[in-house]
């Protein structure tokens, strides 16, 4: 049930804060290794491989901190998508080993599934083929959050019958290639990952525990999720921003959050603020429990949360003024990160387009 | 309550809806006049006290005892079974009675809240010409004179002044105190010599706002709720107090009702099979509501239990008024683009329905009706930014 651990969470919340607003350059980054050392990566991961054994809503308050501080880490490929992939295969050997190498620090991974996620049919980028007595992937996908890092791809696919597996591919092989794709958010890096009749045996294809399409799907929830709380985590801060120099800075002799035009649009953002939380504890807490509606409160999440976050961020440019413009301040990393957040995993629009589609009766065919 | 109590409360009150609510209801009360609209809210009301469903957030020894979750279930329910709003005791059983338990005497309760029960209507008297948006400004007097208080003034947009019995006031005590600080709270009984209420057409042809002229009239001192000049005090506690609970209920109809005549109004052939449901922009603005309803109601559920828990954000209760208003605006104003002209002819709607009635036009224009009153959108900007966010004071503000 989701709450279980909620006595923890102003304490890792805090934690998480302060660690990640430690003065840095941005394009720095959070090392791995730190990373692991705050226990961040294996938080879902159960106790026995090295994990925490806590939910999806510990993660959840890590990466809407990681938002906040548009903090640039590998956590959403890595361990977000990564960690939430193994803990959705059915234990074994091979998965349960490669789990505690990637929650120890000693193996990175990342998940290579469709970043588009604009169909009501699930989007699976590869598929497996038989050719001369062994197994091979064929495939691509880009936009791939954390790729370049992994030395190991989990890469979802069909299997010859046409059901959804992970192919755990080593990295480099023979017909992989990750190619890093440069983008404007200078805190993310995508890589397009293509899969050239790569060799796989077949104790490297692992199966869903559970049924795969349900599985496949709550891999995508949880990344929609993500990015919503990421996005709820920067419009707070860019609020946060806002209202401080709106206290400090003045002009015609007063506080330019005195004046209405300023103080008005402040608080419009902190209503889109307070609505994103709702929609965001409701998603977060659906997608921990495994509910049947977490998809429909995923998508509602998504596409409110990190639509509303690019209006948020600028309008905090905006009323920054002039330095609010400047790469120096720093807003720019903001906004470009809300409007990337807003674009991967689906659009607000695609999302919504799937939403709509319960208006209408089902026909059966 | 448990999961499995709240079920049952669910099923029970469920049970009830569909043996309760008057059938036909929306048709038998549409166009009809005053006599027959407070006709028709007095029976609901009674027949919702007999379930024990008029006043749940009343204290227990008041009638009232219902736990929130419970009270939260019970709105869910009366507005997914589109039950008639109570309009006529509104202001009893919320402000009113939320006055007299916060800062009423023994007396004044025992007087008030079982008379409540028995259908006995308020009307709020604080806005004056003078005194909208500025409501420590109001200007009527109440002067002592022995054992009673001489009122002399004009109050404006009482909703439902004519048929009130008693009206909660705000007079000016002292005029040379700071504004704020010179003002008292009164109860005021409607029948009192020089008490005078003319009705004031709305923009949408309804009459039930009214002006309040108050010519010598006289209130003994029994009446005064709290200290002699700490009305204003005892006026802003009470009206945040109420204002989780009536939002809850309303953000509840939004959600069941309201959406689902949107929903129904988008799926109705307009022009030949063409319906507007079929265009992708109008299933986009549909799915946009429904998430913001998603939003509400959470904003809604939040500040009912943070107020049970003495808890609640200085600006909350801002929040959620300026959000479900300016929502209601857009929703109501889409549901008119897509009446169309057969919207233009629906001239009256059914009384005692929901501010979105599915009678798309008179439920827009009848939507300014929440972003002008009880704090105009513009006001509670202010509160938001000043209160919740702890911007700098306007240099002018008092």
């Amino acid at each position: 049930m989701a709450g279980r651990y909620a006595d923890i969470h102003d304490e890792l919340r805090s934690v998480a804060g302060d660690l990640l607003s430690k003065d840095r350059p941005a394009e720095a980054g959070v090392a791995w290794p730190l990373l692991t050392r705050t226990g961040w990566i294996g938080l879902e991961a159960p106790e026995s491989l090295g994990g925490a054994g806590a939910t999806f809503e510990e993660v959840a308050i890590v990466v809407a901190e990681m938002g906040r501080a548009a903090a640039r880490t590998a956590y959403l490929g890595g361990a977000v998508l990564g960690v939430g992939t193994l803990i959705a295969l059915r234990a074994g050997k091979s998965r349960d080993a490669l789990l505690k190498d990637v929650v120890s620090g000693a193996v990175r991974t990342a998940v290579v599934l469709s970043a588009h996620h604009e169909s009501a049919v699930v989007d699976v980028p590869f598929h497996i083929e038989r050719s001369g007595g062994g197994l091979r992937v064929h495939g691509r996908s880009s936009f791939v959050p954390d790729a370049a890092d992994a030395v190991r791809l989990l890469l979802l696919a069909n299997d010859s019958g046409g059901t959804p597996v992970i192919v755990d591919v080593a990295a480099p092989a023979p017909g992989l290639s990750v190619t890093p794709q440069p983008v404007l958010d200078e805190t993310r890096r995508l890589a397009a990952v293509t899969a050239d009749a790569v060799p796989v045996d077949a104790s490297s294809v692992w199966r869903f525990d559970g049924d795969p399409q349900a599985r496949v799907r709550g891999l995508l929830d949880r990344a929609c999720v993500a990015l919503a709380c990421d996005s709820l985590g920067l419009g707070e801060a860019m609020l946060a921003a806002t209202v401080s120099y709106a206290g400090v800075r003045r002009q015609f002799g007063r506080p330019i959050g005195s004046f209405q035009a300023v103080k008005h649009a402040c608080a419009d953002m902190l209503v889109q603020v307070s609505v994103s939380r709702q929609l965001v504890r409701g998603a977060v807490e659906a997608v921990a429990d495994g509910r049947p509606a977490a998809t429909e409160a995923a998508m509602m999440a998504k596409s409110y949360v990190c639509g509303e976050a690019v209006g948020i961020v600028g309008k905090a440019m905006q009323l920054h003024g002039g330095i609010g413009y400047t790469w120096e301040s720093g807003i720019h990393a903001y906004l470009k990160r809300a409007a990337l957040n807003r674009s991967l995993f689906g659009s607000p629009a695609a999302h919504r387009k799937q939403l709509a589609r319960r208006y209408f009766p089902r026909v059966d065919t | 309550m448990t999961s499995a109590d709240s079920n049952e409360f669910r099923v029970g009150v469920r049970t009830w809806c569909k043996t309760h609510i008057p059938a036909g209801w929306r048709e038998s009360q549409t166009g009809v006049g005053d006599d027959e609209f407070v006709r028709f809210q007095k029976a609901w009301f009674a027949e919702l006290h007999r379930a024990g469903f008029a006043v749940p957030h009343w204290p227990r020894e008041w009638g009232g005892g219902m736990s929130v979750a419970e009270q939260i279930v019970l709105y869910q329910e009366l507005a997914a079974h589109d039950a008639p709003r109570l309009v006529l005791a509104f202001v009893g059983i919320h402000h009113a009675a939320s006055t007299l338990l916060a800062a009423g005497t023994d007396e004044q309760r025992r007087r008030h809240l079982p008379a409540i029960l028995d259908g006995e209507i308020w009307v709020q008297g604080f806005s004056e010409p003078e005194a909208g948006s500025d409501l420590a400004g109001l200007r009527t007097t109440a002067r002592r004179d022995g054992d009673s208080y001489i009122v002399n003034g004009q109050k404006l947009w009482a909703s439902g002044g004519r048929y009130a019995d008693w009206c909660l006031l705000l007079a000016r005590t002292d005029a040379k105190a700071p504004k704020r600080h010179g003002i008292s709270y009164f109860l005021l009984d409607m029948t009192t010599p020089g008490v005078d209420v003319r009705p004031i057409r709305n923009a949408i042809g309804e009459s039930h706002f009214c002006e309040i002229f108050l010519t010598d009239v006289v209130i003994p001192a029994t009446g005064l709720v709290g200290q002699e000049n700490g009305g204003w005090q005892v006026a802003q506690a009470t009206l945040a107090a109420e204002r989780g609970m009536t939002m809850l209920e309303l953000a509840e109809r939004l959600g069941n009702a309201g959406f689902g005549w949107l929903v129904q109004a988008c799926s109705r052939p307009s022009r030949g099979a063409r319906r507007p449901i079929d265009d992708a922009r109008v299933q986009d603005q549909l799915v946009r509501f429904e998430i913001e309803i998603a939003g509400l109601r959470g904003l809604c559920r939040d500040l009912v239990e943070n107020n049970d828990a003495g808890v609640a954000g200085a600006a909350d209760a801002s929040i959620v008024k300026l959000y479900y208003s300016e929502l209601l605006q857009r929703m109501t104003d889409f549901g008119a683009e897509i009446g169309g002209l057969p919207t233009q002819t629906q001239l009256a709607k059914p009384m005692s329905s929901g501010w979105e009635s599915g009678f798309w036009l008179l439920d827009f224009i009848g939507s300014w009706e929440w972003t002008i009153p009880g704090g105009t959108s513009e006001i509670q900007r202010t509160i938001i930014g000043e209160r919740g966010l702890g911007l700098p004071r306007e240099p002018s503000a008092v």
